[in-house]
Parts: structure tokens; sequence; C-alpha cells
């Protein structure tokens, strides 16, 4: 049953990409991806953990359902946050989206 | 777990990974996140949650990185690189039938070695659909109240600056 921790290893190895894509990337729908690496990551470990406990339970998975669901309204809400600032500014580097820093 | 099955699938997501962040292009960015995530759903079923993994299939690739791809021909600067293509695609094949192989392996290995780590009856679909809408009834009503907020809530701020 312990194998089942080699699972934790591809968790943290993408929480790792995500983080590297969060703290590097510039453009705007990279970032976004980084995000969405970090949730499947918290994913796969809330569901890895679910099933190591002896016996398994579900909730894991019903918890995991309902992360799915709001990782997709993050995207549609995140798509449309850059769709508008690419209107207002015809960029989406955020390196250089600093019209808010005053 | 070091079974082969879990480890085409570990390697899949984390280079799909890798390249959704590496790409030189955002739309194979998108791409390989869509790779990225169909082997994170084989680990799904690796781990006994195949209802997880359908979920995952029929949200991440069939809405988010279809959305993804539309704000990146929208947003995305068209940058050709015609002499490029044959090889990207056919590495992107790679992958995509890497994958397929990897998640028959997952289904095959399941089914040729049974009994050896089942999950047993406290994860199958009847538990999970009793829990999802009995225990966590109130909670799943909610969240679609939050998902329709949400996506009013995005078409919203995508259309109102249309107009000025």
């Amino acid at each position: 049953m312990e194998a089942l921790t080699s699972f934790f290893g591809v968790s943290a190895i993408l929480l790792g990409i995500g983080i590297y894509g969060l703290a590097t990337k510039r453009s705007a729908i990279r970032i976004l991806f980084a995000v969405e690496l970090i949730y499947n990551a918290a994913n796969l470990n809330i569901i890895a953990f679910a099933r190591l406990r002896n016996p398994p339970i579900v909730t894991g998975q019903v918890i995991v359902l309902f992360s799915i669901a709001l990782a997709a309204m993050e995207a549609a809400v995140g798509l449309a946050i850059i769709i508008v600032a690419f209107r207002l500014n015809n960029e989406i580097d955020l390196r250089k989206l600093t019209r808010l820093k005053g | 777990m070091t079974e082969p099955a879990f480890l085409v699938l570990a390697a899949v997501t984390v280079i799909g990974s890798i390249m959704a962040l590496e790409a030189r292009d955002l739309v194979y960015g998108a791409v390989a996140l869509g790779v990225a995530f169909l082997g994170m759903a084989g680990l799904f079923i690796l781990l006994d949650a195949s209802y997880v993994a359908a979920f995952q299939i029929a949200v991440y690739i069939g809405a988010v990185v279809i959305l993804i791809l539309f704000t990146v021909m929208l947003v995305g600067p068209a940058k050709g690189e015609a002499q490029m293509e044959l090889k990207r695609v056919s590495l992107l094949a790679a992958v995509l039938v890497a994958t397929l192989i990897g998640m028959g392996g997952a289904l095959a290995s399941a089914a040729a070695f049974p009994g050896s780590d089942v999950c047993g009856g406290s994860c199958d679909i009847q538990s999970l659909s009793r829990t999802l809408l009995i225990d966590y009834g109130t909670q799943l009503e909610l969240l679609s109240l939050v998902l329709a907020a949400a996506v009013i809530g995005a078409l919203t701020l995508a259309k109102a600056e249309k107009k000025t």
C-alpha cells in the first residue's frame, strides 16, 4: 500500500512545474496554464490520500469533483479577464500591465 | 506501483506539463496541456477513481482547453512557422499515441492482476454517487449556482468592453 506514495512524487513534480511557471512566465495565458497545473497537483494529492486510507473513502473523490468544477469556472473568469485586458491594452504580458500600480 | 502503466502515465503528465509551459507557440502549449490532463486522468484511473477521470476529461479537455484555444485565437499573435509544422505535429501525435497506449496498459494491468490492490466496495460508483448526492447535495446545488454566476460574470466581463 505504501507504493501509492509514488503518486505524491508526481504531484510534487507538477506543483514544482506550476510554481516555476508562475515565477518565470510573462504571458497571462501561460500563468493560467501554471495555475491549472497546480490545481491538478492538488487534485492528484487529494485522490491519492483518500485512496491511501484503509479502508479507502470516496469523500476525496467528491472533493476533487468540486475542485475540478471550481477550476473550470476559474479558467472561464480568468480568460474573460485576459480578453478584457487585451482589449484595453493590446498586451497580455503581465510584466507590462502596470497601469494599476499607481 | 512501479508498474509500467504508472511510469508511462506519469511521464506523459510531467512531459506534457513541461511542454505546456515551454512550447514556443501558445497553441501547442494548450494542446500539450490537454495531453497532461489526459495523463492525469489515467493516473486517476490507476487510483480507482474512474468517474473522476471521466469528469476530468469532460471538463478539462472538453471545456477548459477549448476555451484556452479560443482565447489564444482571439488574443495571441499569429506567428506562422510553417517549416516546423510537420515535425511538431508528428511529435504531438507520438505523445498522443503514447498516452493512449498508457491508458490501455493501465486498463489491461488492472484486469490482469485482480485482487492485488483493488479498492473494493468502498470506492465504487454507487457509494460515490450516494455520497455526492445525499451527503453533499446542498454543496452540489450551491456549486451549480456558483458556476452559473461565474459563467454569467465571465460573459458580462468579456462583452461589456466591446461597446466602449
